[in-house]
């Protein structure tokens, strides 16, 4: 190995380039260019919840959209009895929360770790200085969330009537 | 396990905060190299942040900075180091005749004042000269009170040491803090985070433009007038200028005192207070409205109030200090009426009037 690849490999960050190829992995992220991915690498807080940690309550404001990159986070929501029902379980690369971006509305699940998982956490104003700083990333991810919520709406519409000349 | 009700935090915790907050205000003058050296990481973590966003290892390219800062500190010191020396020598050999030219000018005005004033001869001397010796007592105390100021420069190397470490673990840090908060106010601690950054970091990374901006303007603008000790008034209005408005207010009494002596014309001192007043009025039009951007605004009045409140509590150092934990003071209170709003429903959500047409 010659002294420039030492010298690179020694500068390397290893974490980091794992970080960004789950991060390239993502739906979300797609279209993004690998800069632009590292700059996100930075937006984002990791942290890691113990099993049966609670991520956040129903009812509680939403401020930020969890990405899922190890493990399994339930989510429940509160049936006319009162008791919590499951509604989706999320598996790794999958994410939630992210209406928390577009608006601070309160959530309308609880979230809650079922093993030790690991989750990302991108928070609305760092996307907002995303937004000012990097305008690309802020209309890609922007430009995914519209669609997400677009196809959401298609969803609990319905499918769509048949054309009245078929 | 499910959390329904958020817990209060609790007044034990509330206690030790205070008590914290207490026992750092009684080892003040030992956490200085320490809150300097957060300040100075705090200032320069964007720089290692850039080179980690294209990739690289924190430490490695901390380690670079360092030596690159180092380098060019040197070639720095070498460069400007026959001026310095020359006009450093120039200062002293000149001193007790400036003190002289001093005195006699206070002499003259003295006896011309005098007659001027709508008092009688004694009374009018009387005033004026114990208003002249106390202005020469505050002057004799002048050099040392700059004394004061110098154990803050030994920190000059004891800063970047510990601002080492700061700046390599900070981020580690961060994610530690992060990690300890308990789960349902990750967010809160995130927003909090994210809104204090905003108000602070611009302020500070502001604050050194204006520092390098007036110096240099200073240094520039007295050489052109021909004033003498250009480069040490020019260092010293640069230095004062973290504290807001002190900076220009130095350069306007000593710059002006300065060609008062080497010209003995008003008009030459008149040129210099012209000089710092248009380095305000720069600072102001252009430099301000591009660090306030982003940053938290205050009012001058709190402005004032937190110089005020912070010069008694902590010195020159409160007076660096002032302004920025003012922002994070105003940054904090936001948040609070934000998290208030949001939960009491007081801040409406979006809503449109097309939010009423079918989706199709």
């Amino acid at each position: 190995m010659g002294p420039l690849k030492l010298f690179k490999r020694w500068l390397g960050d290893p974490a980091f380039a794992r970080k960004k190829q789950f991060l390239r992995s993502l739906d979300l992220f797609d279209g993004l260019s690998a800069g632009e991915i590292g700059e996100l690498v930075h937006a984002l807080h990791a942290r890691t919840y113990r099993p049966g940690e609670v991520v956040f309550v129903e009812g509680d404001i939403g401020r930020a959209l969890f990405i899922l990159e190890t493990g399994r986070v339930e989510l429940t929501r509160l049936d006319a009895s009162g008791k919590p029902e499951r509604i989706h379980t999320l598996k790794p690369g999958e994410f939630f929360g992210e209406m928390a971006l577009l608006e601070s509305l309160p959530r309308t699940a609880t979230a809650t770790a079922t093993e030790t998982s690991r989750l990302h956490l991108l928070y609305r104003s760092k996307l907002d200085g995303l937004l000012q700083s990097q305008p690309r990333i802020g209309v890609v991810v922007m430009s995914h969330l519209a669609r997400l919520l677009s196809s959401r709406l298609r969803r609990a519409r319905g499918p769509a009537p048949a054309r009245a000349d078929d | 396990m499910t959390e329904r009700a958020r817990p209060a935090p609790s007044a034990s915790a509330l206690l030790l905060s205070a008590a914290l907050l207490f026992a750092a205000y009684r080892a003040r003058t030992a956490l200085t190299p320490f809150l300097l050296a957060a300040a100075f990481a705090y200032v320069l973590s964007p720089v290692a942040t850039f080179f980690e966003a294209k990739g690289f290892r924190r430490l490695p390219v901390i380690v670079l900075g360092y030596l690159c800062a180092l380098a060019f500190t040197a070639a720095a010191y070498y460069a400007i180091k026959p001026l310095a020396v020359e006009q450093g020598r120039h200062l002293l050999d000149r001193a007790p005749a400036y003190s002289r030219a001093l005195q006699a000018y206070a002499a003259v005005g003295e006896t011309s004042l005098v007659h001027r004033l709508p008092l009688p001869a004694r009374v009018s001397r009387q005033a004026l000269d114990a208003a002249v010796a106390a202005a020469m007592t505050r002057l004799q105390d002048a050099p040392s009170s700059l004394l004061g100021v110098l154990p803050l420069l030994a920190h000059a190397v004891l800063v970047p040491f510990i601002g080492f470490f700061f700046l390599k673990d900070s981020t580690d840090g961060f994610e530690a803090l992060i990690q300890a908060a308990p789960s349902r106010y990750v967010e809160q601690a995130l927003h909090l985070a994210a809104e204090i950054d905003t108000a602070l970091g611009n302020y500070l990374r502001g604050l050194i433009v204006v520092a390098v901006a007036i110096g240099t303007a200073t240094f520039l603008g007295l050489t052109l007038l021909g004033v003498e000790n250009a480069l040490a008034i020019a260092l010293l209005c640069g230095v004062t200028s973290v504290v807001p408005y002190l900076g220009v207010a130095i350069g306007i009494v000593v710059g002006g005192a300065m060609a008062l002596i080497q010209f003995s014309s008003l008009a030459a001192a008149g040129k210099v207070v012209l000089l710092f007043v248009a380095i305000r009025f720069a600072d102001e039009i252009l430099l301000q409205p591009v660090i306030a951007r982003h940053s938290v605004h205050l009012h001058p009045m709190v402005n004032l109030l937190a110089l005020v409140v912070g010069g008694e509590m902590f010195g020159f150092l409160g007076l660096v200090f002032a302004v920025p934990a003012a922002c994070v003071l105003k940054a904090v209170a936001q948040v609070s009426w934000s998290w208030y709003a949001t939960e009491t429903g007081l801040q409406p959500g979006y809503a449109s009037d097309a939010a009423g047409i079918p989706y199709t």
